[in-house]
């Protein structure tokens, strides 16, 4: 009989009494393990062996159970502070217990729950009083979890040293349940094969066995000499996984911002670019922002140290600006009645949002002046000081566009706006009225989530105000709106942590699982 | 954005709807962009709006809106204001840094508990917006009947007859029972130990003077820190003395009309009250008499056209008119000059609003043409996509950066997306760099080519020798005020941030072959804003058997995409291991550094692979 080599080596190696596993067969044959299966397998469909699959069960410590090994369980924790303070024979007030005890936040319930559970006591009126008995060094669950990590360090060195075997500990499986239950232990499962020859396989050994002459590769000597023409190719596992290969991926936030540049650009806009540490004249005070507006206090803004303020600015400009912030603009414009400082303007800071970019193109700044019609956009980071956590990030990519024409109403607003939300199907766009310093009539965009089919807000949009555009030297209209880039990267990404999407902070699985945005 | 509390009964009272359910009440909130965000444990409603509507502040003008809102009221109300009887006399010794004062008088005021509370939760938030945390101004409310004033100097009866005095007094120049206390205390002790006026301390902790307010019996109130406790107002109280200070006479005279509409709604008579600014007082006002609350409608016109534009809708003017009165404005029609005259020779038509003096919104036509627009509903109007042409694109270095990412992910590099802020130590010290410092930075002469001196400042590698053109040691641009501490300085190099990132991910599969296009910054007096802003490529190549040449062959490949020669002569670098770092040469030009990083920088970042990697600047790659 010829055979596959192997496949002959796994049937030398198997035995027709002593079930082996693969991995020790693999040992045995000097095969890969994955090799040995795909043999067994075949030599299986041929009748020459038999394979079996065991489950075993494992068992490992969660990362909370890991804390309660070097703390140990509230519960044990909540009962040793209790007998301290004496409720082995009066009750004592639950808050001095728990602060006694060390425990805060969810340890808390926890200890509670189990502690009445355990019987170490109970708790009345947010009073606890102790079972003087009770015998915290005899905690089943405790004994349990410690036996489960000392079996866990005696693994080390072997090739599975995260997981061990629950029949090898020396704990009631109802104890193994509660922990489970508890989140202590996690269980996981795996499957071990055995090979045992068949009769038929022992009779094929005896009659003789021989490797086939089949091919594993097709190679370059088996091409060029024309052998390929009589050789048996070997049949592979066409089904089995391969291995993955590292790949190149662009960052998923990067694929959607690419994405938003794509659809703007066809949609008629031209990209801007700027300074990010830039003066608060540009950030602010050319948007019509008043100087002594919340948003421009240091508690949201990162006003810049070293370098702390901008060379110079264009000198009339900024005695328009100013005029428009004291005076107001036409004949019945009032202005702000609030300071206005030329050195606030000339300090540098992070902008706060890439309207500064708009700013300079407005005032003829970036580019020359500029006649209508135009669109421009931007997607660039913004920065904003306040705290970091799963929604809020300190630098974000904001979507700024905008729309320069003779005229334009609030009804082209709607229009371009439903346009570019449709792109990404986010359709049924609703505009509610709003209130922007430097907007006047302003928006704030709904859109459905595409997934959830929940109301969300998607941007924040308007018509400037005279008061912003006369002092640019701008005398037609101009539409603009603005949006977290992350906010549209999570509803497409279906992402639930910000930090995941973007900076130091990121875990490469997400990464590298995120699917391909288009 | 604000949040006010109000009851919905009084809002039902006030604004003639007793029996609207609650689910409409809240419908017809939400339609004035009220939002519903909560109830307190009281059954109040917690309402949030945009801090535009500041009239809105209270209860009685949330009920205002509502009876526009439902038609009830229409065009603009003004309440009779009485003459003065009081008069507030400003002196020279006030404090330079608010100058400015207003006041009322409101009689026969019914404060019932809850009238009290809004005036209080008014009061409030007033100080919280328009006020900006009493600085710009300052809300006192009195017991009038528990103030004496002093006989005014003129024998005129038709003047006012009764005076107060805003003065400024020396911090222990006097003293006075603060709310809430039982001693007597100068504003000076009040500001160290009183528990109310301490959170206020800062406001005057420049003032050489402390603003004071006297009557004939003393001194009676402490602006903008704290009231005397005489003439405290109870839910007793019938009659109040109002007095505002600040540092600009038009936002206190708009927050006092605010007020007097919210008590004018509650059936108070306002009663004027004149402002007497001596000869040698501060502010503009000196010399001249003043009488408050002035709430004369401010008159605005507004051109048919524009509302037609900005709207997009085609509107007769009787239409438009009686959206402007169902806004609360006063309005009517006129012809303008200077407007566009139709092509029939027909003279533009236009409309004079009259606006209420609580409307601190309103600064320009414009806002009167965003009041049309909400009472016609903006949510009616069809949108429709602008007929304007315009061709898009993407600028050069937005494209080029595209292209060099396209390439590294090519090549087999994972794109990363770093924050650009970022501190010393991840930059510099975790690096292996001492931390360099810009000699001078403001005041530099640039004329003199303006380069910068780095300076090894501190840090734990401060004696380290670098060549001061080494790729990442640049003088950082800092940040004044960060809320963070990991947060401090712009990026001067990315290759930190990458490290970070193999650092969070050990427990990850490997390889981790990484790359970022992205921001970089440093110190530079010869730009506008003496910072250089540039992109940098970096690279790291992280694997059990990573070595020179896979960063060195990575970066041929790279080069060879953009086509230009690269040279890699042997150079120092702190950060990476030496014999094993080059410089990288693009066209005969030093852009950047490759090379393995040293094992203590990968020991400091908790490593336990060999990383190859490479940095260099974008531009070098046009």
């Amino acid at each position: 009989m010829e055979l596959p080599a192997a496949q002959v080596a796994v049937l030398n190696a198997a035995s027709a009494n002593d079930a082996q596993t693969t991995d020790q067969l693999a040992e045995d044959t000097d095969l890969a393990p994955e090799t040995v299966t795909g043999a067994a397998f075949a030599l299986e469909e041929a009748g020459l062996v038999t394979v079996e699959a065991v489950e075993h069960e494992r068992v490992a410590t969660t990362a909370e159970g890991e804390t309660y090994l070097e703390d140990g369980l509230p519960e044990v924790a909540l009962y040793r502070a209790a007998i301290d303070a004496g409720a082995a024979s009066d009750p004592v007030s639950l808050g001095e217990v728990i602060g006694a005890a060390g425990l805060d936040g969810n340890a808390v319930d926890i200890a509670l729950a189990n502690f009445a559970r355990k019987g170490y006591g109970s708790i009345d009126d947010g009073a606890v009083s102790a079972d003087p008995d009770a015998d915290p060094d005899a905690d089943e669950e405790a004994l349990a979890l410690s036996a489960v990590a000392d079996a866990l360090d005696a693994t080390e060195g072997e090739e599975d040293d995260t997981t061990v075997a629950p029949d090898d500990l020396d704990v009631g499986a109802d104890t193994l349940d509660d922990l489970e239950r508890r989140g202590l232990i996690e269980r996981s499962e795996t499957t071990d094969r055995t090979v045992l020859l068949t009769d038929d396989g022992v009779d094929a050994l005896m009659m003789g066995v021989e490797e086939a002459q089949t091919v594993g590769q097709v190679t370059p000597e088996l091409l060029t000499s024309g052998d390929w023409e009589s050789a048996e190719f070997a049949e592979y596992s066409v089904e089995a996984d391969a291995e993955t290969p590292a790949a190149g991926r662009t960052h998923v936030l990067r694929q959607t911002v690419e994405r938003v540049k794509d659809v703007l650009v066809g949609m008629g806009f031209s990209e801007m670019e700027g300074p990010h540490v830039d003066a608060d004249f540009w950030i602010n005070d050319a948007l019509f922002m008043p100087q002594d507006h919340p948003a421009r206090t240091h508690w949201d803004r990162f006003a810049m140290e070293t370098p702390s303020e901008i060379d110079s600015l264009p000198d009339e400009l900024v005695e328009r600006v100013e005029r428009a912030h004291r005076e107001g603009v036409g004949q019945d414009g009032d202005g702000y009645h609030s300071p206005w400082d030329e050195e606030f303007a000339e300090a540098l800071a992070l902008r706060g949002h890439t309207t500064s970019l708009t700013a300079r193109h407005l005032a003829g700044e970036a580019m020359g002046d500029l006649e209508p019609p135009q669109r421009f956009f931007s997607v660039e980071k913004g920065y904003r000081n306040d705290t970091l956590d799963a929604t809020h990030l300190l630098e974000f990519f904001q979507i700024e566009g905008w729309v320069m024409a003779e005229e334009l109403s609030a009804r082209d607003l709607m229009g371009t706006f439903e346009e570019f939300y449709a792109q990404f199907g986010i359709t049924d766009v609703q505009f509610k009225p709003h209130y922007n310093p430097y907007t006047e009539p302003s928006f704030e965009l709904f859109g459905e989530h595409p997934e959830t089919g929940e109301l969300i807000e998607i941007g924040n949009s308007g018509i400037f105000r005279e008061e912003m555009l006369e002092p640019l030297g701008v005398d037609c209209d101009v539409m603009a709106w603005g949006l977290a880039g992350e906010r549209l990267a999570m509803l497409v990404t279906g992402a639930e942590d910000i930090r995941d999407i973007h900076g130091t902070l990121t875990d490469l699985d997400f990464l590298r699982n995120a699917e391909v945005i288009y | 954005m604000p949040v006010v509390e109000i009851d919905p009964d009084e809002l039902r009272t006030l604004a003639s709807q007793p029996e609207k359910p609650e689910d409409e009440l809240i419908d017809d909130l939400f339609a004035l962009g009220l939002e519903l965000e909560g109830k307190t444990e009281d059954g109040e409603l917690e309402l949030e709006f945009a801090p535009d509507r500041l009239d809105r502040l209270s209860v009685e003008g949330i009920a205002r809106s509502l009876r526009y809102q439902l038609g009830d009221d229409r065009g603009a109300h003004v309440p009779s204001v009485n003459d003065p009887d009081w008069t507030i006399e400003v002196d020279a010794d006030v404090p330079e840094e608010r100058p400015y004062v207003t006041g009322a008088v409101l009689r026969d005021v019914n404060l019932d508990r809850d009238a009290l509370d809004s005036l209080i939760q008014l009061q409030e938030k007033l100080h919280a917006t328009m006020g900006r945390g009493r600085a710009k101004g300052a809300i006192g409310v009195h017991d009038l009947t528990m103030l004496k004033g002093g006989a005014a100097a003129t024998d005129d009866t038709s003047e006012p007859t009764k005076t107060v005095q805003y003065t400024g007094i020396d911090r222990d120049g006097d003293t006075f029972v603060p709310l809430e206390g039982d001693a007597e205390m100068t504003p000076g002790e009040a500001l160290s130990s009183h528990h109310m006026a301490s959170e206020y301390a800062d406001l005057v902790a420049e003032y050489e003077r402390m603003p004071a307010i006297y009557d004939d019996l003393g001194l009676f109130s402490f602006p903008p820190v704290i009231n005397g406790r005489r003439t405290e107002v109870t839910a007793n109280s019938r009659n109040l003395f109002v007095e505002m200070t600040g540092t600009d006479q038009w936002t206190i005279d708009r927050m006092l009309a605010i007020l007097c509409y919210a008590m004018d709604a509650r059936g108070a008579t306002i009663e004027a009250v004149d402002v007497e600014y001596a000869e040698d007082a501060g502010g503009d006002y000196a010399g001249s008499t003043i009488q408050r609350p002035d709430l004369a409608l401010d008159t605005k016109t507004v051109a048919h056209d524009r509302v037609e534009s900005v709207i997009g809708v085609d509107f007769d003017p009787r239409e438009v008119l009686d959206l402007l009165e169902r806004s609360g404005l006063d309005a009517r029609q006129v012809e303008i000059e200077g407007g566009d005259v139709g092509e029939d020779g027909d003279v533009a038509v236009g409309y004079e609003v009259g606006v209420p003096a609580y409307r601190v919104d309103v600064l320009h036509p414009q806002d009167l043409i965003d009041d049309v627009g909400r009472a016609f509903g903006f949510n009616e109007l069809e949108p429709s996509y602008p007929d304007v042409s315009t061709l898009g694109g993407r600028h050069e270095r937005s494209r080029h950066e595209r292209a060099v990412r396209d390439t590294l992910v090519g090549i087999g590099f994972e794109d990363m997306l770093n924050f650009h802020m970022t501190n010393e130590a991840e930059t510099f010290e975790r690096m292996g760099l001492p931390i360099p410092e810009a000699d001078s930075v403001d005041g530099v002469d640039l004329e003199a080519g303006g380069s910068v001196e780095i300076e090894a400042r501190s840090g734990e590698h401060a004696n380290r020798d670098v060549p001061d053109d080494a790729v990442g040691f640049a003088p950082a641009p800092t940040i004044a005020t960060a809320y963070s501490e990991d947060y401090t300085i712009l990026r001067t190099w990315a290759l930190p941030s990458l490290l970070q990132v193999l650092e969070g991910n050990t427990h990850r599969e490997y390889p981790q072959n990484l790359a970022e296009v992205g921001f970089v910054a440093e110190v530079d007096p010869s730009e506008p804003t003496s910072v250089a802003e540039s992109r940098s490529v970096a690279a790291v190549v992280a694997n059990h058997d990573a070595s020179y040449e896979d960063a060195r062959g990575r970066l041929q490949a790279l080069a060879s995409a953009f086509d230009v020669d690269l040279e890699t002569p042997a150079t120092d670098h702190p950060s990476f291991l030496d014999g094993r770092v080059a410089d990288v040469v693009i066209d005969g030009d030093v852009a950047g550094v490759v090379g393995e990083i040293d094992p203590a920088v990968l020991v400091e970042h908790d490593l336990e692979v060999p990383v190859a990697a490479f940095e260099l600047r974008r531009d070098a790659l046009e």
